[in-house]
């Protein structure tokens, strides 16, 4: 699958992110985004994948665990929000600290996405295993792919 | 400045093209008085998967991204869009390599860099004359 999303141009890889950034704030861009969509390098990542029978979604959610994140659908739109603690280090480590670097995602955060039509919310499933979280939402019934016999038709 | 590029694309161009398929991860890096601390967000990396390596005083973080995804799975929209995460350091000489400690707990990767003995802070006693 990885090597099918290079297909979709979204953007720069992210170790460009600043650089976007700073670019679309300066020449904003005019061509139409999703409503929903944001900034590059946002926490968390989400990707988007559909096979026949079920639309999946990945929730790149590092150092999150399955209590931590809450996963909701509203409407066919799926929130997924929660709330990333700084790392512990300790009391005596806090006081005696110099930051280098403070890349990683702290705090509250909530995201959504428009899902497609169809799916059956009742039966969605969440599993959550070494920081990513994916979602099964299983297509309904009657939009799964399906066969349709041809039949001849009899001169009458 | 383009034509110091070009000349860097004429020789690794393998390279380059490894680079565009990699991921960087966010980091965390802050010093306590007796070690360095690296805390590295990549979602999806195991403990199989993980690599950390030190040569040269060059600290490589590689993790390559395991997911379990049908078959037939086709992108709708997609944000994260390579399967390896990396990440190059410069180690100073006052690390003690040997002594590195790592542990990966839900794809977040939490790296100990611990100070030699002589470049820890040391307090020094006053005596009275």
């Amino acid at each position: 699958m990885f090597g099918d999303l290079r297909r979709f141009d979204v953007g720069q890889p992210q170790g460009l992110d600043w650089f976007r950034q700073w670019m679309d704030e300066v020449f904003p861009e005019t061509a139409a985004a999703d409503i929903r969509s944001v900034p590059r390098g946002s926490y968390p990542m989400i990707n988007v994948g559909r096979t026949d029978d079920a639309v999946r979604v990945y929730v790149f959610a590092a150092g999150l665990t399955a209590e931590q994140l809450e996963v909701s659908i509203q409407d066919n739109v799926l929130t997924v929000s929660g709330k990333r603690e700084a790392p512990d280090v300790g009391a005596e480590g806090q006081a005696a600290r110099t930051d280098f670097r403070r890349e990683r995602y702290q705090g509250e955060f909530s995201r959504s996405l428009a899902l497609p039509d169809g799916l059956d919310v009742d039966r969605t499933e969440a599993h959550f295993r070494d920081g990513i979280c994916e979602v099964r939402l299983p297509k309904r019934e009657e939009l799964k792919p399906r066969r349709i016999e041809v039949q001849a038709k009899n001169a009458s | 400045m383009n034509e110091v590029t070009r000349r860097n694309d004429a020789r690794e161009p393998a390279k380059r093209e490894e680079q565009k398929e990699t991921l960087v991860p966010a980091v965390d890096i802050f010093e306590q008085s007796n070690a360095l601390h690296v805390i590295a967000d990549m979602p999806g990396v195991s403990r199989e998967s993980l690599s950390i390596e030190v040569d040269n005083n060059i600290l490589t973080l590689e993790g390559e991204v395991r997911l379990d995804m049908p078959e037939g799975l086709s992108a709708i929209y997609a944000e994260v869009r390579a399967q390896r995460f990396m990440r190059r350091f410069t180690l100073s000489h006052e690390i003690e390599a040997d002594a590195i400690e790592a542990r990966i707990e839900n794809g977040v990767v939490h790296l100990v860099l611990p100070k030699k003995e002589t470049h820890r802070p040391r307090r020094i006693d006053v005596k009275a004359a």
